[in-house]
């Protein structure tokens, strides 16, 4: 996501619940000095899967900031954290929520969080003030899309080549509004400007996108990543 | 072969198939002309004579009794072409022998063996009793050791059921072959007892034999492939140390010494990064003279030379065209607007599908504060506006809460001439994009018809000093 001017923070009682898993100290702890402590309260860290799962299970945060490529575990990763904590909550029993964070393009490490439960995925090169918005966004349930990962959606359910579902159900392709709003995302746009663009809420613009997500993580048509692909995407 | 393509040959046309004089192709077997191993086909074509004439003097020699190791000493000795391996199957482009030629060859040999029998050949028959082993083994041996030759194993592995039995089938009936053709030249002119006493033995020695030798046979075949990966696993690391020191390394160095300067640092960094990451992720199907990647590349020029990030997305692709070509080069200038008077975050979105292809190049400039402009007016209106135009395509630029997005859309490939009407492909992208950006955000928009209007009442793209 990007934007030059951060959505103001809500009244939030008190501060999101963050833990950071990543193996590298250096960006885990920078980071850190870019979250506004005010906004979001790193309760834990983690350099690896075991760890990870261990302090997540422990702090029981609201966000966890997952990279995409981790040590330990079955070698997957963040999927691995994200198999493994399933079904954790918070303290108020929310659902733990996943932010996946990676240096990587690559359609099927993204696609793999993505699927195993990630509500949303950004890349390293995300300005401080855009991961806040980041963070608060999965924290209130929603679900954060990056220009790339639009394009890459776009592509793998052949958006981009003109199928739209006829019903909304309907999982291996998206309704016309969904593209829309996958579209406006890929170019760049912000929640609240894809929503002035549609004439619609920013709430509807997130509930179409927590609903493109929910069809990538329950789609079988994430075998066609390997089409997308094979047509260069990502 | 495929050896003609690198014979230089003074008068190309005339011939591609013969090789000039000088030159000849090097001496492999041949896998488009054979009939066992491709060794007479080979010879053929490296001397330059018909692989009919050398097969009959083969065929000769090996009657004669020295073709046998003369063929064999070209078949270990030579390697197959790779003719075969790069397009043709080898399966189908092998001549296979047709039912005639069987014959042809049974004929023949009948015909040999019944002439020598009453005349000069008749001293061959009373020794028949040493020469039917001596040919029992060497088919066996034949037929174990051509299993040896990785293309007759893919041959005969690579199709179906049949062809698996039979490769498991050829070395086992060979050592059976073998077995009796030893065995009965070790008990010539015996009784059938010995000769069963013998046999014995003999199958008892083998089987002995092979269970000593098998656990050390695996052992050095296991030890061998362990090396074997072992060596390629070197070489990928060399690789990729040659790589990471030519790059990542030279780079890093150049950072520690440009420190002093952030832009360049940055510049340094981000085009280092995609590099890096175009080698990590390399995508073997994506071809070199598509719009995406025509349209990837000149993002990058732009981000190189201005050292500012764009973040890029494209769906789809197509392959270059004369539209393509003028779509990449108006998205260029578009980006060299962008950066030059917008602000970052500067993004690109390419998508090409049935309908045809659109582009939005974006930026967050501030839209008004551009009075520094003057010769852009012709940028913007020529190589942007009048490009797409010339192309049956479409340009528009509309000024966003915060910042520009240009629009360029062009027309589907298909009726690329023929929907040449900038009216056509306007219409395409407005049912394609569901929405009417013109009138939803209040900004000057128009396509083709209004887009120079537009260009004129557009603060931030053109307007002249």
């Amino acid at each position: 996501m990007t934007s030059p001017t951060p959505t103001a923070p809500t009244k939030q009682t008190s501060p999101i619940r963050l833990v950071l898993v990543d193996d590298h100290r250096m960006f885990r702890s920078g980071v850190k000095a870019e979250l506004d402590p005010a906004v979001t309260e790193v309760v834990g860290e983690a350099p690896d899967v075991d760890t990870a799962v261990t302090v997540i299970k422990e702090t029981r945060p609201d966000v966890v900031l997952l990279d995409v490529h981790l040590p330990g575990g079955n070698g997957n990763g963040g999927v691995d954290v994200l198999s493994a904590t399933r079904g954790a909550t918070t303290e108020s029993g929310q659902p733990v929520r996943f932010l996946a964070l990676s240096v990587s393009d690559a359609a099927e490490d993204v696609i793999a969080v993505i699927r195993a439960g990630a509500r949303g995925y950004v890349t390293k090169t995300i300005s401080g003030t855009d991961l806040m918005t980041a963070v608060r966004r999965v924290a209130d349930g929603d679900a954060v899309f990056s220009p790339r990962l639009a394009g890459f959606v776009l592509d793998a359910f052949g958006a981009a080549a003109g199928e739209i579902a006829e019903v909304d159900e309907e999982l291996d392709r998206l309704s016309a509004r969904e593209r829309e709003v996958m579209r406006l995302i890929a170019r760049g746009y912000q929640y609240k400007e894809v929503a002035k663009e549609l004439f619609i809420s920013v709430k509807t613009v997130e509930t179409h996108v927590s609903s493109v997500l929910r069809k990538l993580q329950l789609s079988s048509r994430h075998e066609l990543t390997a089409w997308a692909m094979g047509r260069r995407l990502l | 072969m495929g050896e003609y393509g690198q014979v230089p040959d003074p008068q190309p046309a005339v011939s591609p198939a013969a090789p000039s004089i000088g030159e000849r192709p090097k001496l492999y077997r041949s896998s488009t002309d054979r009939w066992i191993a491709g060794v007479c086909g080979g010879i053929a074509e490296h001397l330059g004579i018909s692989s009919g004439l050398v097969r009959l003097l083969m065929v000769l020699a090996v009657l004669a009794g020295p073709g046998v190791f003369v063929y064999g000493f070209f078949w270990v000795m030579t390697r197959p072409d790779t003719a075969a391996a790069d397009g043709v199957p080898v399966a189908r482009a092998r001549k296979s022998l047709t039912k005639n030629q069987v014959l042809l060859v049974i004929g023949a040999a009948v015909l040999i063996i019944g002439l020598g029998w009453g005349g000069p050949a008749g001293q061959i028959g009373r020794h028949l009793g040493f020469l039917l082993p001596v040919v029992a083994v060497a088919v066996g041996a034949f037929l174990a050791w051509s299993q040896l030759d990785a293309n007759e194993r893919s041959r005969w592995a690579g199709r179906s059921k049949r062809g698996r039995v039979l490769a498991v089938a050829r070395p086992v009936v060979g050592v059976v072959l073998a077995t009796v053709g030893v065995v009965a030249l070790a008990t010539q002119g015996q009784g059938f007892d010995v000769v069963l006493t013998s046999a014995l033995a003999a199958v008892a020695v083998l089987v002995g034999a092979t269970v000593i030798a098998l656990p050390w046979v695996v052992r050095m075949w296991q030890g061998l492939q362990a090396e074997q990966t072992e060596r390629i696993r070197a070489t990928e690391r060399a690789d990729i140390a040659a790589h990471l020191h030519d790059s990542v390394l030279q780079t890093l160095a150049l950072v520690q010494r440009r420190a002093d300067d952030p832009a360049t640092v940055i510049r340094l960094a981000r085009s280092q990064e995609r590099e890096l990451r175009e080698w990590l992720y390399a995508d073997q199907n994506r071809s070199s003279d598509s719009l995406a990647s025509a349209v990837t590349t000149a993002t990058h020029d732009v981000e190189d030379e201005h050292g500012i990030p764009i973040e890029l997305v494209v769906t789809g692709d197509r392959p270059m065209d004369d539209g393509g070509q003028a779509m990449v080069k108006a998205t260029r200038e578009a980006l060299l607007n962008a950066v030059r008077h917008g602000s970052p975050p500067v993004s690109v979105y390419v998508e090409v599908g049935p309908t045809g292809v659109e582009a939005f190049v974006r930026d967050h400039g501030p839209g008004f504060e551009m009075s520094d402009i003057g010769d852009d007016r012709l940028g913007v209106r020529e190589s942007i506006l009048g490009r797409m135009r010339r192309h049956g395509g479409a340009a528009k630029i509309r000024r966003l809460e915060s910042g520009t997005e240009i629009e360029l859309t062009l027309p589907p490939l298909e009726k690329g001439s023929e929907a040449a009407s900038p009216s056509g492909s306007a219409s395409a992208s407005g049912s394609a994009s569901g929405s009417a950006p013109g009138s939803a955000s209040g900004s000057v928009s128009g396509d083709a018809a209004g887009a120079e209007k537009s260009a004129e009442a557009q603060p931030t793209g053109g307007r002249p000093a």
